[in-house]
């Protein structure tokens, strides 16, 4: 029992969770979205993936709390208590939900991995959309020691951001 | 305890920009704000709550706003939604 409790308060006493790359792609700072709501941080702080597949997973285990009409984000709360909020594109709530697909309901539970949404890249590009993808921890504040791992290639479930849970 | 009834005026309902406006002016005042539609309320200190809502054109949400600064959130929140 010892060693599971070890693993799990490693550096600084918190319990540190990974929050996992929902899409493949190239991940990158904040700073580069072409948006003030994400590159000021304003709605959290996170990373942006510029996807190279148009596929969005869960990123953790939780309950898919936000599943917008028009497909183009999603949040998800982590079991851990963390809202994870991914909006796929910029601007992208004015397409109507026109190349993309869900594949789960809001208020649905959903495990690391699940498909959660297709678009497709090119046609939703070729519309003049730019398709950087941001993965916001909405309660931010709730985190202060928050990691993110940006400047690499991700595959899905990579992890991307790690938190310390202090509960 | 100060009401404002607000008719969705955004014909993509209340998506991420519109309620993280919200969101950030709730957080600048200690009273409570409360977004209620239909039977769910939402707590808009919390972006997800106010995007959960699922509110779309048309429908009219009550935002109640009970504390010390009542007032000042009231009309804060007000100009933000009266904006667009």
């Amino acid at each position: 029992m010892f060693e599971t409790w070890k693993k799990h308060f490693k550096r600084g006493g918190g319990k540190r969770e990974e929050i996992l790359a929902p899409v493949e792609g190239m991940a990158v700072s904040l700073n580069e979205v072409n948006d003030p709501a994400f590159n000021q941080e304003l709605l959290g702080k996170g990373i942006a993936v510029i996807p190279s597949k148009g596929r969005i997973v869960a990123p953790v285990d939780g309950v898919l709390t936000v599943m917008f009409e028009t497909k183009h984000a999603v949040s998800i709360t982590a079991d851990n208590g963390a809202e994870v909020m991914i909006h796929v594109g910029l601007d992208t709530v004015k397409l109507k939900g026109e190349g993309y697909r869900s594949f789960k309901k809001q208020g649905e539970a959903v495990r690391a991995g699940e498909l959660l949404l297709e678009f497709d890249l090119d046609e939703i590009r070729q519309k003049g959309y730019d398709l950087i993808t941001p993965v916001i921890i909405l309660n931010t504040a709730e985190y202060p020691n928050m990691e993110c791992h940006v400047g690499k290639k991700v595959k899905e479930l990579e992890p991307i951001i790690e938190l310390q849970v202090n509960k | 305890m100060k009401e404002y009834r607000y008719e969705i005026e955004d014909p993509m309902g209340l998506h991420a920009r519109p309620a993280s406006m919200i969101f950030m002016e709730a957080g600048k005042y200690s009273c409570s704000i409360e977004a209620c539609w239909e039977l769910q309320k939402a707590d808009c200190k919390s972006l997800l709550a106010i995007m959960g809502l699922g509110a779309r054109k048309g429908d009219v949400i009550v935002f109640r706003f009970e504390g010390e600064d009542e007032e000042a959130a009231y009309y804060a929140i007000r100009s933000v939604l009266d904006k667009k």
